[in-house]
């Protein structure tokens, strides 16, 4: 059982800073930028809606990179870790690992132009490339739609009364975790069937089906620890969800 | 174990330095360019970021059949106004909006992560990327706006919605009192990211 998967309700972290800024420092601006650009260039962009002619762009990237890959990255970490890190520091240590883990650089090239930069403040190479850049700007205008042709009917309809699924805990889910075993009330059958990113395994995700906008009594979830007069959505694919 | 509390004297430089070195070897590797990161950041500066949704909710403030239009069909509502190419771009394919009114209050949450309805918002803040919130808001949401600066009455229903799959939402928020008579320009001005996530309301008059 991961701590990232199951946040919801977790008790005694205090206040919450409400800090308002997007980025903290300005490094975090580069990591953020270099991940748009990993997913905007990824291979997986061949089968999306649209196809994108990801052979056509003249990078050297030839990985698929989405947001499961970062969520994964994230979820695998030692829980302690994934508070005491920030968020953009998860994104840095993540990506990086996974350039490496793939072959494009090696640790000990980072590791010596990292010494190097904390040395001298040089600047980066300058290298231009339309292409690849209006690839990139095309995917954030553009996006990439879950939404698939249907593949049957809806198992469930508005109204009905569903529990969710104890699926086996993996890697990676969309199923938070506080959900396991509780009993909703369907709100909405989302139209059109959803694929995710990649398979989960034996949590279920991956080929396309139905997503539902399900309504939970707080007080199913949290017993006694729930607040008055509050409500709970959560959007769940159809596999989280049985009658 | 203690060490792993311990964060590296120069974490910040230190971070830095790793991040330019990685952004360099990319460059020479021939995967990005030495442009890319620049123009996906000027891209959320410009193109899509919180003024967006000012502008909407400023719209829905002084035409209640937009408003009707937006929370019955959000993504044709969008496209009805003039905003550039994008509005259903990345983390903007399936964007749903929810009112404020006297006797409801939404409040939006990613517990699994931070999802974000870019387009309409740019990219999230700090508070809603951190794991306190996310676990905290799920349960407590009334003690949480309470931090936050937000009080209600026992007759308002507090709705949070979890993010956990494909839409993204945002919350129209309640129109001040005292704002009759400004223009659609100036009423923009009163709303801030944080009211269209539901952990503010909107501003009463513009800051100075």
């Amino acid at each position: 059982m991961k701590l990232q998967h199951n946040l919801g309700g977790l008790e005694g972290l205090g206040p919450v800073d409400f800090e308002k800024r997007v980025f903290v420092e300005p490094w975090e601006t580069r990591i953020f930028g270099i991940h748009v650009a990993m997913m905007a260039l990824s291979q997986h962009l061949k089968e999306a809606i649209p196809k994108y002619p990801i052979d056509q762009v003249p990078t050297s990237f030839k990985s698929t990179w989405t947001w499961a890959d970062l969520r994964k990255g994230a979820e695998a970490m030692h829980p302690f870790d994934y508070f005491k890190y920030r968020y953009y520091e998860k994104w840095l240590g993540g990506i990086s690992a996974f350039f490496v883990s793939q072959g494009y650089i090696s640790q000990e090239e980072l590791v010596a132009k990292t010494s190097a930069y904390l040395k001298e403040k040089g600047s980066i190479p300058e290298s231009r490339n339309e292409p690849i850049d209006n690839q990139i700007i095309e995917y954030l205008r553009v996006g990439d739609p879950g939404e698939r042709e249907l593949a049957g009917e809806p198992k469930f309809s508005k109204n009905d009364t569903i529990r969710v699924k104890n699926v086996p805990p993996v890697d990676h889910t969309r199923l938070p975790g506080h959900l396991r075993g509780k009993t909703g009330i369907v709100d909405k059958v989302y139209s059109g069937f959803y694929v995710y990113f990649c398979s989960t395994g034996p949590d279920g995700l991956g080929e396309p089906m139905p997503v539902y906008r399900v309504r939970f009594d707080p007080k199913e979830i949290w017993g006694e620890l729930a607040e008055e007069k509050s409500v709970v959505y959560a959007d769940l694919y159809e596999t989280y969800l049985e009658s | 174990m203690s060490e792993r509390f311990q964060y590296p004297q120069d974490r910040e430089v230190y971070s830095a330095a790793k991040v330019k070195a990685l952004e360099s070897l990319l460059i020479e590797k021939g995967i990005i360019t030495s442009e890319t990161v620049d123009k996906v950041l000027n891209y959320f500066e410009k193109e899509m970021g919180p003024f967006n949704g000012a502008k909407l909710v400023a719209k829905a403030w002084v035409d209640p059949e937009f408003k009707a239009r937006l929370l019955k069909d959000t993504p044709s509502a969008i496209a009805e106004m003039n905003f550039p190419r994008g509005m259903t771009g990345a983390e903007g394919e399936n964007m749903e909006a929810v009112a404020n009114t006297p006797t409801v209050h939404n409040l939006i949450v990613c517990t699994l992560c931070s999802c974000y309805p870019w387009p309409i918002l740019g990219l999230p803040p700090y508070w809603y990327k951190d794991p306190t919130f996310r676990a905290r808001a799920i349960r407590e949401p009334r003690k949480i706006l309470q931090e936050f600066g937000l009080t209600f009455n026992d007759d308002v229903e507090i709705r949070v919605w979890d993010s956990s799959a494909q839409i993204r939402w945002f919350v129209i928020p309640e129109r001040p009192a005292g704002t009759e008579g400004m223009s659609e320009a100036q009423l923009a001005t009163l709303v801030t990211p944080e009211s269209m996530m539901g952990s503010a309301k909107a501003k009463s008059s513009p800051s100075f």
